[in-house]
């Protein structure tokens, strides 16, 4: 399956009562698939006007307490970041997919990771984050969408998933586990008003700043818990790595490849692929710190990355950067290539 | 001059010869293709689809119908038809398909 069908699929599986979405290439693949399968589960699907429609579409379905998914790729995503930012300030649980491709602006529809920062720094105005989920496989792709699902309804917080228009269209053999949708307590939801409970107000709006601040302090609260609960990564080779690749998503895909071809050659090199990016895991990377000579962040942007791995290792060991931008991928010689000079430079130094 | 003769045509005589056909429009330019073909008669578009991948064109007069280029596409965009020299192609037209589709079904006829 196409990760982007695996995706979608497994939005049915899990539950996903109401999606809206706006086509763009690469990602046009879920709104097919979810318009030509959700019906048939009496779920609803929308082809709403413009990404900015869909997301406040998906604000009102999880206002409502159900399971709210939206997708696009990266420009569709800066279209729906003000929508964001008042999810998060609703404490609403929904899940959207970014399938990124290379920017800025229209850029190509090629896959990129431009949106790196965009993604995990909060992207649209005011104090919040979300958490950000970052598969490498179509299997991943599938099985995070569980994943967001549960954890969006955990801790009433926007999930975005970080995938790329490479990954989104790969074809790849993927198993739907199965899956139990865990209870969850939406006494909040605006369901209409019984005699018997208050009324229940959605909203991101506080106009006294004292309130205000209370409400800020609310959701730092739960970004600390995030932070402290939901760290996850993947680790391969690090036992006994003395350099590190850091990579997420597609281009640690590539970097398992390339890690292959550094190990015959001798270099003993270790992958750290980080799956949440945020919370990001600072606290793995500052131990690794103290083991390796020196890591490299491979991304496909500029490097955006390569600051949040300097950030956790904190001027311990050089941190170097290799990307392509443009929807350009690097090949895995290239990488081997780049990491053997750096090598020899930090060694001559 | 025999030289340009043998340039225009290009493409040595094959026995078998083969014939693809490509949704453009489901075709995202993986490019696996272009590496399967042994014949390089596989290229990329200049040109976009509909959803803005360029896509495959093919040059029939290079292709040997190996169907290496159907096997590896993974959205199946690629249909490889091939024709063998020893069946005569079917000709058929308004005026002789009652003819022609006789032949078909009882050739002894």
């Amino acid at each position: 399956m196409k990760g982007n069908e695996a995706m979608a699929e497994a939005a049915i599986l899990a539950g996903c009562d109401a999606y809206f979405g706006y086509p763009i290439t690469p990602q046009s693949e879920v709104l097919e698939y979810l318009a030509r399968e959700m019906p048939k589960h009496n779920r609803i699907v929308m082809q709403a006007e413009s990404e900015v429609a869909s997301i406040n579409m998906v604000y009102g379905a999880a206002g409502a307490g159900f399971r709210a998914m939206t997708s696009s790729s990266s420009p569709g995503i800066s279209l729906m970041q003000e929508g964001i930012s008042y999810i998060a300030g609703a404490e609403l649980p929904c899940l959207i997919v970014n399938v990124n491709r290379a920017g800025p602006g229209l850029g190509t529809i090629q896959p990129g990771q431009g949106d790196y920062f965009q993604s995990v720094k909060g992207g649209g105005h005011g104090d919040y984050k979300m958490i950000v989920l970052a598969p490498a496989s179509v299997q991943e792709m599938a099985d995070f969408v569980y994943l967001g699902f549960d954890l969006a309804d955990k801790y009433r917080n926007p999930v975005l998933m970080l995938s790329d228009g490479a990954i989104g269209q790969m074809m790849e053999k993927v198993q739907f586990k199965p899956y139990t949708r865990p209870a969850v307590d939406k006494s909040w939801a605006t369901t209409g008003k019984p005699k018997t409970r208050n009324r229940n107000y959605i909203t991101s709006l506080f106009i006294q700043p004292e309130r205000m601040e209370q409400h800020n302090l609310k959701l730092e609260e739960k970004f600390k818990k995030i932070r402290e609960n939901e760290v996850r990564f993947e680790e391969i080779n690090t036992a006994d790595a003395e350099y590190l690749f850091v990579a997420y998503g597609l281009s640690a895909r590539i970097c398992q490849k390339a890690m292959d071809i550094a190990r015959e050659k001798g270099i003993k090199i270790g992958l750290l692929r980080p799956i949440t990016l945020y919370p990001y895991p600072y606290k793995r990377l500052e131990e690794l710190a103290a083991q390796v000579k020196m890591m490299l962040s491979v991304e496909l942007n500029s490097g955006q990355m390569v600051e949040d791995v300097r950030l956790a290792v904190n001027g311990k060991v050089p941190v170097e950067f290799y990307g392509r931008m443009g929807g350009m991928m690097p090949t895995p010689e290239e990488i081997v290539h780049h990491l053997e000079t750096l090598i020899q430079y930090h060694h001559a130094n | 001059m025999e030289d340009n003769t043998n340039k225009t045509a290009a493409v040595k005589e094959r026995k078998v010869k083969g014939r693809v056909e490509i949704d453009i429009q489901k075709c995202k330019g993986c490019e696996l293709c272009t590496t399967a073909c042994k014949e390089h008669a596989l290229a990329l578009s200049e040109t976009i689809n509909i959803k803005g991948y360029r896509y495959i064109i093919a040059n029939n007069d290079a292709c040997t119908g190996c169907v290496n280029c159907a096997l590896v596409c993974p959205d199946a965009v690629i249909t490889v038809y091939r024709t063998h020299p020893k069946k005569k192609p079917v000709d058929i037209t308004p005026e002789n398909i009652r003819e022609q589709l006789q032949t078909m079904i009882s050739p002894s006829k």
